[in-house]
């Protein structure tokens, strides 16, 4: 039986691991958020990560964009769209994921499967830093936050309290974690970006707000905060919160054992440990 | 569906390194060539980096700022940054106007 054991929420920040290897400004900071997951990561022992991401138009571009979508391949490698980033060939956990996919769907989740992704530097950017040595099998799982039109929050919630139950069900022998990758307030060469730069954070009180809710387990209130006025009020890619949201849907209102936000990015680092 | 080839070259930028060049060194060729084919009004606004025009057409923005990033079309960050806010100057305004205090 699968058992889900830990869960996390990252950053994907593709410049993050330049910082890193170049000990840039602000590199020890990234590198202390990032070995808070990794470290308690390490300590639930998983045999499979389930990533929560959106595409950036690597994955699926929009010929054709699935509202929910796991990668059922064996195999992926990346990140395709960041060359300058240390490249990975990564094992999928293609059984897990085909298992996931059927008990969603018969839950009643129109849940897509692609057999063939380019991993983009939203999965492998965070888990270059988390876990170099890419020893984990991963499941990628889609949800179109950034491509509109996105799943409804309380949509995402359920589904992410659907894979719970389908974990539960299903015979194959997982320690199962959960990551969600994203940042809950971010503009990418959009019209709200900053003064000086092709990006900005629009709403970094929103990002805040966010961070205080899910520290507080107000999950309910924070789906119903999350309408389509409050997205687009936060960026272009604040869509990338609804991968939390399938997280936090499966973690049952659990208390987040390290939460800590940088707000100046939109953007928080999050960990839960699961009985 | 035009605004769909418009971003189908932005993201050939992306993963299509013999693409890239060619963009950079023929543009006008290399966008006649494109598939799907490019409205005469959206080949001539990408030979002219008009990405705000492109930005209100439907564009992505996503896709777009990489012809920015990439150098290519007369663009840089920087210069794919102060185009789209000057094309979006009235509604960057209005939103700093209602932002509280």
């Amino acid at each position: 039986m699968a058992e889900l054991v830990s869960a996390a929420g990252v950053a994907h920040n593709p410049f993050f691991p330049l910082i890193v290897r170049d000990r840039g400004p602000g590199a020890e900071e990234i590198k202390r958020l990032y070995r808070e997951v990794a470290t308690r990561l390490e300590a639930s022992r998983p045999d499979t990560i389930v990533v929560f991401t959106t595409d950036h138009y690597n994955a699926f571009f929009d010929v054709c964009v699935p509202i929910f979508a796991v990668c059922t391949a064996e195999r992926a490698s990346g990140p395709c769209d960041y060359p300058q980033l240390p490249q990975f060939e990564v094992e999928l956990d293609s059984k897990l994921a085909l298992a996931l996919q059927a008990d969603l769907v018969a839950a009643g989740f129109d849940v897509a499967a692609s057999q063939e992704i380019p991993l983009d530097h939203t999965i492998l950017a965070p888990l270059g830093l988390i876990r170099p040595a890419m020893d984990v099998p991963l499941v990628p799982f889609f949800v179109s936050g950034s491509i509109p039109p996105r799943p409804p929050a309380r949509r995402c919630y359920e589904l992410g309290r659907s894979l719970r139950v389908a974990l539960k069900r299903c015979p194959l022998p997982r320690r199962v974690a959960l990551i969600a990758s994203g940042a809950f307030s971010f503009e990418v060469g959009g019209p709200r970006i900053a003064e000086d730069s092709h990006v900005g954070v629009p709403a970094p009180k929103w990002a805040e707000h966010v961070v205080d809710r899910i520290r507080a387990t107000r999950v309910d209130e924070l789906i119903d905060e999350i309408t389509p006025a409050q997205l687009e009020r936060a960026g272009n890619a604040s869509g990338e919160i609804l991968n939390w949201i399938v997280m936090l849907g499966a973690l049952d209102r659990s208390r987040p054992t390290f939460i800590e936000s940088q707000p100046e990015h939109g953007h928080a680092f999050a960990t839960w440990s699961v009985a | 569906m035009s605004v769909y080839a418009v971003n189908k070259v932005c993201r050939r930028v992306v993963l299509d390194q013999a693409f890239r060049e060619w963009l950079r060194t023929e543009p006008e060729a290399a966008l006649r060539a494109s598939s799907p084919p490019l409205s005469e009004e959206e080949l001539k606004l990408l030979l002219a980096g008009d990405v705000g025009r492109l930005a209100r057409m439907g564009a992505s923005h996503f896709l777009l700022h990489q012809l920015g990033r990439f150098e290519l079309l007369g663009l840089t960050l920087a210069e794919y940054g102060r185009r789209i806010r000057r094309e979006y100057e009235a509604e960057r305004a209005r939103w700093a106007a209602e932002r509280p205090s």
